[in-house]
């Protein structure tokens, strides 16, 4: 009888069969060996709570579906891996969770960091670990940070922005514009181009930086009325600018107030008495309203008017999958020395992953261009062309009066 | 320097500082009673207000109502919560439980958003414009915040000077050996005070809410300034309380009208460092041998 030994020996005739079993299915099916290629691994640092979350959750949403969308048709040939995390709107609960990103779930890149604060506190992990940042931040020194081609941003830089609030409120007549702020990275910007705008239409400014975890803040209204001011433009985020039109009211103030569209939103509709709000403009960068990509994602979130934050991380994730179709790899160096070869020059205009893919691997050049615009970037990554939309709330409801 | 804005920095002080006294009263009393800062006070205020904004929005109670429904149920889930997941620690000490209840603090804040989401909300009142009298500014509703705010303080005044329980409530926090001896039971007391002072944090974010918004970030924002208030006024004096919070509400608004407002919680705490510094038990607190 053999023993056991020789019964569970390899001959050379059994070897020979498994080189040849081994080679064959190597050959036959490629599907297997794709299916093991290196999983796409990306997060998502939004902002669930705190004051950005309103827009936190549905930013998620986006982005997890469209990576669903995209691992069920199988057509990237890798798992995509999607990780998303809280930034609370807080620079250092976010520090805390991109470092969870990018060491615990060693991601590619992290998406949709939304607050300037946020991303300035992050960026630094992101450059140095070489996975590459999307946000939706628009402090102009986020950009010009020595971050080697790691960030891209979507969102319009507040140089832009500030210049566009500056001449809306010359547009509406003011001569004495007050900026009313809380400390942020583009307080300052922001303000110089506010004030250039205005000076060169002959008006004045001036402005105040307020603590926004205050709770009343008279003090800075009765500030901000010693000016005189004909328009009160206002920086902050939905809380505080909430205290800020309440005591406005209570002062009698009758001039033009102009804020964020991201804080004179629904949300604060919902928490004021509607005369409180009524009159008061908006701006805020435009999503390509009309265009296929911003209907695709509207059906994809099922919200009838997705917000342009939504708009922003659905073309990240879009962008990052049609990227590393084109690239071959999946790390962050990758994504950086690719992404601008899918998202302008020229070629077939793709609007979502699903295109992109298929005309990359079709060999086809391609120019992404999304739900929030044309998404072409310069070489510190911010966005070059970006349309505003001006809104003013009008019997309750937010009204578009255009877009520019 | 500017003086013709003193009187209206010196009104809004005053303002702020009243409705600050009523949360600040609470947490010192806890302190006075049990020996720990209890850092549910933020998260009490949170569900003050949103317990008196359901009551107002969805039950169509009348403001005064609003505010007596956010002291009781603040009173209630705070003393709970705090015998479920502070009390039975007490033995590891006052330092223990003070993180215990920073985290029941943060845990609480956090089933408010999961509950609630994040969405502002606003108590179902007209908002009315200010009146001027002699060139200063008064909200009418700050008028009616700072009543209830005096009534409140009052009413606790009232309570530990003439009746039996607030003599056993002094008594437990001059000598609690001593109280045991002379028949006081300690864990009413403690059971007592918790409750209303989790109440009185719960009608402060009531208070708060009126007059700014409902968040979950209601207390958040009240927390380091009732802190500042109670260690000014000195630790465990609930008149302390008082004196501390008008103080920190004056010296905010006097460093937003001469300063800059980016500075009102360093200054609070510089004004702090140098009152400790001459006087360690505060401004009315009673001196530790």
């Amino acid at each position: 009888m053999r023993s056991f030994l020789d019964r569970n020996s390899i001959n050379r005739r059994s070897l020979i069969k498994g080189i040849g079993a081994a080679a064959t299915l190597t050959l036959a099916a490629p599907a297997i060996l794709r299916a093991q290629e290196a999983p796409l691994r990306l997060g998502t640092l939004t902002p669930l709570t705190g004051a950005g979350g309103p827009y936190g959750p549905t930013m998620v949403d986006a982005v997890r579906k469209v990576v669903d969308n995209i691992n069920g048709s199988g057509i990237l040939k890798r798992e995509i891996i999607l990780v998303s995390e809280d930034s609370q709107t807080n620079p250092e609960a976010a520090v805390r969770a991109a470092r969870k990103l990018i060491d615990v779930d060693q991601v590619s890149a992290i998406i949709g960091t939304w607050a300037s604060a946020v991303t300035t506190a992050v960026a630094p992990m992101c450059w140095e670990s070489k996975t590459m940042l999307f946000t939706v931040s628009g402090a102009d020194s986020i950009t010009q940070l020595p971050h080697d081609g790691y960030i891209i941003r979507t969102q319009p830089n507040t140089t832009l922005q500030g210049l566009k609030f500056g001449a809306f409120a010359i547009e509406l007549g003011g001569k004495r514009v007050f900026f009313l702020t809380p400390q942020t990275p583009f307080a300052d910007s922001q303000f110089v181009t506010i004030t250039s705008s205005v000076e060169e239409a002959g008006g004045v400014t001036e402005r105040l930086i307020y603590d926004d975890k205050k709770p009343s803040l008279r003090s800075e209204v009765d500030q901000a009325l010693r000016f005189n001011p004909d328009v009160i433009i206002l920086g902050g985020y939905t809380p505080d600018t909430t205290i800020l039109m309440r005591d406005l009211y209570r002062s009698g103030f009758e001039g033009h107030l102009i804020g964020f569209g991201y804080s004179i939103n629904q949300d604060l509709l919902n928490g004021l008495p509607a005369d409180v709000v009524e009159g008061a403009y908006t701006l805020s960068p435009s999503p390509a309203e009309g265009s296929k990509a911003y209907d695709e994602l509207a059906e994809l979130v099922g919200v009838a008017a997705p917000d342009t934050y939504t708009c922003q991380v659905y073309d990240h994730i879009n962008m990052i999958l049609t990227t590393v179709a084109k690239a071959g790899g999946v790390s962050g160096t990758e994504i950086r020395d690719t992404i601008r070869s899918i998202s302008q020059g020229g070629g077939t205009v793709v609007e979502n992953a699903t295109a992109g893919i298929e005309a990359v691997q079709a060999g086809e050049k391609v120019d992404y261009s999304g739900a929030s615009g044309p998404c072409d970037f310069n070489d510190i990554g911010d966005i070059v062309d970006a349309n505003f939309r001006y809104e003013q709330v009008v019997d309750g409801k937010i009204t578009l009066l255009k877009i520019a | 320097m500017s003086f013709d804005i003193l009187p209206q920095a010196l009104v809004n002080g005053l303002m702020a500082g009243t409705v600050l006294a009523v949360p600040a009263i609470g947490f010192t009393a806890i302190f006075a009673i049990r020996g720990y800062p209890n850092f549910m006070i933020g998260a009490m205020a949170t569900i003050g207000a949103y317990a008196g904004w359901m009551a107002n929005s969805s039950a169509g109670f009348s403001l005064w109502a609003a505010v007596a429904v956010a002291f009781v149920a603040a009173a209630l889930i705070g003393l709970v919560t705090e015998k479920v997941a502070v009390r039975p620690l007490e033995a590891s000490g006052a330092l223990t439980m003070a993180i215990a209840s920073l985290a029941m603090s943060i845990v609480l804040e956090n089933a408010i958003r999961f509950f609630f989401s994040n969405n502002l909300r606003g108590f179902d009142t007209p908002l009315e414009r200010d009146v001027v009298m002699m060139g200063i500014r008064f909200g009418p509703q700050q008028l009616r915040n700072l009543l209830i705010a005096l009534g409140i303080m009052v009413a606790i005044w009232a309570i530990l000077k003439f009746t039996r329980f607030g003599r056993a409530m002094r008594a437990s926090a001059d000598n609690p050996d001593l109280a045991r001896l002379k028949g006081v039971e300690p864990v009413r007391i403690a059971d007592i005070t918790i409750a209303m002072a989790m109440g009185l944090c719960g009608l402060g974010g009531a208070l708060l809410a009126i007059d700014s918004s409902v968040d979950p970030m209601v207390g958040t924002r009240l927390l380091l300034s009732i802190f500042a208030a109670a260690v000014l006024g000195g630790l465990g004096s609930i008149p302390g309380a008082v004196v501390g919070a008008l103080s920190i509400g004056i010296i905010e608004e006097m460093t937003v009208a001469y300063l800059a407002p980016a500075y009102r919680l360093a200054i609070s705490f510089i004004v702090i460092i140098l009152v400790l510094t001459f006087r360690p038990q505060g401004i009315l607190g009673a001196k530790v041998r």
